[in-house]
């Protein structure tokens, strides 16, 4: 699951997450949608960037 | 001591604090980060928990959303007068959810149901967890006040910081552009006879010193004004940035206040 907030700043990030990875699959600009979105410290950033989820691999195993 | 808002919303604020000294702005940062009280999930009893995630990982993503809170109505409970546990000290939150048989469902942070109407999580769209078909969460999640130095899910303040406000003096210019081309944030621009910075840009100079170093006849000096302070912090969500300075400042006026008293009775 995508981390609620920021490792390092604290900023709750979570509430952006569903509607970045709709933008991204849509074909937009990382980029450009983290800074619509309000993402604008890369320390939030990286997290969006880096992120891979989990809950489909895991969810057969239980 | 004088403030200069620059911009102020619910959520974010940057203000340039002058005529003050460094410790001051610390003390203001610090307290807003750390001494400022909030309420977070804290305890939780998981009653049937059959998704992907461990009841821990659960407990944690449930402690960490923001929970709008009304600073005069809470306390935290060691700093209460009840015993065990009263409504001003424990709010409780139960969160039930199933995902039916065909298909799976996101259970968001919207889906949390308070005991108290004013208890709210300041943002509805914070997924919790996935569930596949057939799995359900019930739990029951405790809050408590606390303060940021204990746990993150306690911080109300968000990347609070400051920069002393930069001086940027150029005299002598020969207009050759150099120092335009090598700052990163563009805050220079060739004007009529010499280079020029806006009191706007000027705000946004990181204080590097590169244009310094391009300038081959010294004509140009970044230097910083080390009573003013470019202060930049966001909430989140569970105080608006107004009542959270206000909260911060009260806190160091409390805390200054009691180190008076001891000193007195010394």
């Amino acid at each position: 699951m995508f981390p609620v907030r920021c490792f390092t700043c604290g900023k709750v990030i979570a509430s952006s997450w569903e509607a970045y990875k709709q933008r991204i699959a849509d074909g937009e600009d990382k980029a450009a949608v983290l800074d619509d979105l309000g993402i604008t410290r890369y320390c939030c950033r990286r997290i969006f960037l880096a992120h891979v989820e989990l809950v489909d691999i895991m969810a057969p195993y239980q | 001591m004088e403030i200069d808002v620059l911009e102020l919303s619910d959520r974010s604020a940057k203000f340039i604090l002058s005529n003050t000294t460094a410790a001051f702005a610390n003390g203001l940062r610090r307290a807003m980060l750390a001494d400022v009280p909030t309420l977070a999930i804290d305890d939780v009893n998981v009653y049937n928990n059959t998704s992907v995630l461990y009841d821990e990982q659960l407990a944690l993503r449930l402690g960490l959303i923001p929970l709008v809170t009304s600073f005069d109505d809470f306390v935290p409970q060691d700093e209460c007068t009840c015993e065990d546990g009263c409504p001003a000290c424990v709010i409780s939150l139960t969160l039930s959810v199933e995902a039916t048989a065909d298909e799976g469902r996101m259970v968001y942070s919207g889906d949390i149901v308070s005991s108290d109407p004013k208890v709210q999580p300041a943002e509805m769209n914070i997924p919790i967890i996935e569930l596949k078909v057939n799995q359900k969460v019930v739990l029951e999640g405790v809050a408590h006040m606390g303060y940021g130095r204990d746990h993150a899910k306690w911080q109300a303040g968000v990347a609070c910081g400051y920069k002393n406000l930069p001086i940027i003096t150029i005299d002598g210019c020969d207009r050759c552009g150099a120092c335009v081309n090598v700052c990163p944030r563009n805050i220079l621009c060739l004007g009529d006879k010499f280079v020029e910075v806006s009191d706007e840009s000027r705000l946004n100079c990181s204080l590097c010193g590169l244009c310094q170093d391009a300038c081959e006849i010294d004509a140009i000096s970044v230097t910083e004004n080390e009573s003013s302070f470019i202060f930049t912090m966001e909430s989140d969500g569970s105080y608006t940035v107004n009542e959270l300075i206000i909260n911060a400042v009260n806190t160091i006026k409390r805390k200054a206040s009691s180190m008076g008293d001891i000193l007195s009775t010394l």
